[in-house]
């Protein structure tokens, strides 16, 4: 086989809940700040979590002009097209008349596409007695709402986004609920080093902190309910955890081919070395005690980017703050290094902000391109109390200074998807 | 393309209104006859659009045996489950992975992959929460506080997206790379691109790719009506009076393996997968350019990836979704790619309407039928062509394909566009 083409990380942009830009997200996840607060998307003190993990003081007219496109764009969709323009700036190229073809897109995307209101608007209409009746939507005063429709497709984020940044070539949405964002990133890689594109804009964007989606975890009891404490209710591989906090925000990565970048004298964060991905096949809600599943994800990402455990220096790992994934991920990342356990520092940065869901694999690949970047491991947030099934080398108390010449990210789907992401210090690239 | 990671097809399911498995739904549009009739599953006898393909007389229990996983996912999702199971049994990769010796299981698994075009979310799912909503009256406080008294506890997962992959995954022992893909109609088609990839790479030695979507609910047809996109009697493809499109549902799968391995295990061949490509408009959800240009790309595309030239190709199955713009774009994009050299064309969405995210899939698994019997099936809704689709080959009656290579064509909301091409396997039909 023919050497794998490299692809370089030039550009990130992330809107989160610990930052509505990727400058001030890193700074804050740098010092352990938490973006988690009571609920104020909706009046959430019936349920029985209250807090989450939101996007706040966001305004999509200050970075989308297009207000026609705004329209059509959802909650999400529009941290998305924020995320994305950031990072097309960040990058310093966009396409162009002559290129557009070259330019793929690869998204994570959420699951849900039916707002609150348009489900109350049709249980007003249709729904008598108990009985749900479809005549009622041909009721004259139900309030259809083509627009509202548009929004709802499953694709509909990636066709906004596409028409807004003008990219014609390869596109995709993906969706394997938590590992969603961590495999639009790895779908991209393949997309490039098969040829099928020259430049991509990849990501995920989510926001389940609505009525629905927050009633879909409450009922799951997956939730953590510290609702008087909101700022350590995320405490990832901690042996009092809970639950994960429910987050919502967007992250993108330019992607484009290593040596094009250097030619034009781009600044690369980072190289995207290896995707892994893999399936437990195990049971739909658990995953296996013994970490199978991850751990060939993570093998199989380091044997893409040609690296070896020796040449990890950083796990941003899944890192929920539920019992089960951090207890079962410490497995895998144990079974990975074996005697290097104690070495490799690991810190989940959900424990700032919260659980992205669809997007939480792409946020959180950005936020390793940012640390090979600066040098800093960011610290595991409200880690007090060490768990014995989760004996890893947290990143505690503070982020650690250090250079980090590999990096994997992991993301670990409900239903048994994993996705592990492999990132080389552009000095650690061997010049051909 | 490297003959050493060729690429075959050793397996196919199908379920959908024309039929349960490939054989039943070839017969169906063989002999011209459309499953498309007035909807049953809801009294929509005043509704404008009140055509469907929808899947009747099959019990969910042939469809999934295991009971407790009926409630557990929706209605899509058990349609893809069908499909791919049948493509992997009918592979014969099971009774294969049993003769492995006890220590090569669990690498074999590791290499095998699962690929699914999704069509996400439905609305009918959400309506698990009108009691709740009834009972709550309008008080989001009480929507909060009575939501356990009201909803399954497990409710999120039935619409998880993801739920053909993880139980192909736990039901067949499947461990290796997947994807699900959620982008709308062109999802399958996707999948199986996406499959073959991974199998051509080496990351999976083999792969199942499914499509499976279940887009006929009210509130879907509701929509697209409004949107004036549906057809209020039949989907004519390419013909001068078509209206627009009809709502199918239910599922397709094809099993991937390289043609090494299937030879070496002596499997049957259903044909081999040359290549593929994809592109996107850029226009928005809804709109599409009118001179076929994402999808002339995509076709060049996947010449390229099969290295083949136009003249190569025999038949065409065209998305023909019977929209007055689509249709339209369609014929503009084979004219620009071919000249006037059009291969025969044809479509089946007469047949079993629109599966939407399936719907690329089914109409890969029925080309292979139209491959191996060397027949370009008739539109049988075709009255007369549209005139100002010039000289579109397409055809009331069968027509012989002129080589054993068929493109099969894709297109979706967001100016999607997927071309695949597929080749009878060898021997079975002079090129």
């Amino acid at each position: 086989m023919t050497a794998r083409r490299r692809v370089a990380v030039t550009g990130v942009g992330l809107v989160t809940p610990v930052g509505n830009d990727a400058p001030t997200t890193w700074a804050n996840l740098q010092v352990g700040r938490s973006g988690v607060a009571g609920i104020r998307n909706f009046d959430a003190t019936g349920f029985s979590t209250r807090i989450g993990a939101e996007i706040k003081d966001f305004s999509a007219e200050t970075v989308i002009e297009d207000r026609k496109l705004l329209k059509f764009a959802s909650r999400s969709h529009c941290f998305a097209m924020a995320a994305g323009e950031e990072a097309l700036r960040d990058a310093g190229i966009r396409p162009q008349p002559g290129n557009e073809h070259r330019w793929g897109f690869a998204v994570g995307a959420g699951m849900m596409g039916v707002a609150f209101n348009e489900l109350e608007a049709v249980h007003e209409h249709c729904v008598h007695d108990e009985e749900f009746n479809p005549n009622g939507l041909l009721d004259p005063q139900f309030p259809a709402d083509p627009v509202a429709f548009c929004r709802s497709q499953t694709n509909a984020g990636l066709a906004l986004l596409t028409r807004h940044f003008g990219t014609q070539g390869y596109a995709t949405a993906v969706h394997t609920a938590c590992a969603s964002g961590g495999q639009a990133i790895g779908t991209a890689l393949k997309v490039m080093r098969r040829g099928q594109a020259d430049y991509v804009l990849a990501g995920g964007y989510d926001s389940m902190l609505n009525p629905l989606g927050l009633s879909a975890f409450c009922l799951l009891g997956a939730l953590s309910t510290d609702n008087d404490t909101p700022e350590r209710a995320s405490r990832p591989f901690d042996a009092s955890r809970n639950g994960f906090v429910l987050g919502e925000g967007a992250g993108f990565l330019v992607l484009e081919d290593w040596d094009a970048a250097r030619k034009r004298g781009a600044h690369i964060y980072a190289e995207l070395a290896g995707d892994g991905n893999s399936l437990s096949s195990y049971r739909i809600t658990d995953s296996h005690p013994s970490g199978d599943g991850p751990i060939q994800a993570m093998h199989q990402a380091l044997a893409s980017a040609g690296m070896t455990p020796d040449d990890v220096d950083y796990i941003n790992a899944h890192g929920t703050s539920t019992l089960m994934n951090d207890r079962s991920e410490c497995a895998a990342i144990r079974a990975l290094l074996g005697t290097q356990v104690g070495r490799v520092p690991v810190s989940s940065t959900k424990s700032c902000m919260g659980h992205l869901i669809a997007a939480a694999g792409a946020v959180e690949a950005a936020v390793c391109a940012l640390a090979i970047r600066d040098g800093i491991a960011p610290v595991s947030a409200n880690h007090v109390q060490a768990d014995p099934d989760c004996d890893v080398n947290l990143v505690r108390g503070e982020s650690k200074k250090m250079r980090l010449r590999g990096v994997l990210s992991n993301s670990l789907g409900f239903g048994g998807s994993n996705s592990s992401l492999a990132f080389r210090h552009p000095e650690e690239v061997p010049t051909s | 393309m490297s003959e050493s990671r060729g690429i075959v097809i050793t397996g196919a399911g199908a379920v959908c209104g024309a039929g349960l498995g490939v054989d039943a739904i070839w017969g169906a549009i063989i002999n011209g006859r459309s499953a498309i009739s007035e909807i049953r599953s809801w009294d929509a006898s005043r509704w404008p659009a009140r055509m469907a393909a929808e899947v009747t007389g099959v019990d969910n229990r042939t469809l999934v045996e295991d009971r407790k996983l009926h409630k557990l996912i929706s209605r899509t999702d058990l349609f893809g489950l069908y499909a791919a199971g049948v493509a992997i049994q009918n592979s014969g990769i099971l009774s294969h992975r049993e003769t492995l010796a006890e220590d090569a299981v669990a690498p074999f698994n590791d290499l095998c992959g699962v690929f699914a075009g999704s069509g996400g979310g439905n609305y009918r799912s959400n309506y698990d929460f009108f009691p709740l909503l009834t009972a709550a009256g309008g008080d989001i406080r009480r929507f909060g506080a009575e939501l356990g008294e009201n909803v399954n506890p497990m409710w999120l997962l039935k619409i998880l997206p993801n739920n053909v992959v993880c139980h192909v995954g736990i039901r067949h022992n499947f461990k290796g790379t997947n994807a699900c893909i959620t982008n709308q109609c062109v999802g399958g088609a996707m999948a199986v691109a996406e499959a073959a990839a991974a199998v051509r790479s080496g990351e999976a030695d083999r792969a199942v790719a499914v499509g499976h979507d279940c887009p006929l609910e009210p509130e879907t047809v509701f929509h697209y009506d409004r949107l004036g996109l549906m057809s209020h009697d039949t989907l004519k493809p390419f013909d001068g009076t078509r209206q627009g499109t009809i709502f199918g549902e239910g599922a397709a799968s094809v099993m991937l393996e390289t043609r090494r391995d299937a030879e070496r295990r002596h499997a049957r061949v259903l044909g081999e997968f040359l290549g593929s490509g994809c592109t996107t408009e850029a226009t928005g959800v809804l709109n599409i350019r009118s001179d076929g240009d994402g999808l002339s790309r995509a076709i060049q595309l996947a010449l390229a990836d099969a290295s083949i030239s136009p003249a190569d190709v025999g038949m065409v199955v065209a998305h023909g979704n019977g929209t007055p713009a689509s249709d339209a774009s369609e014929a503009r994009a084979l004219t620009s790619v071919f000249g006037s050299d059009i291969p025969p064309v044809t479509g089946f969405k007469w047949a079993y309407g629109h599966l939407i995210a399936a719907s690329g899939m089914l109409d890969l698994v029925v080309t292979l039928k139209a491959l191996e019997t060397n027949i370009v099936p008739g539109i049988a809704t075709l009255n007369e062509l549209d005139p100002g689709l010039g000289l579109l080959p397409v055809s009331r009656m069968p027509q012989p394909p002129r080589s054993n290579i068929a493109l099969v064509l894709c297109r979706g909301f967001g100016g999607m566009n997927v071309a695949l091409l597929v080749r009878a396997n060898r021997g079975s039909t002079a090129p």
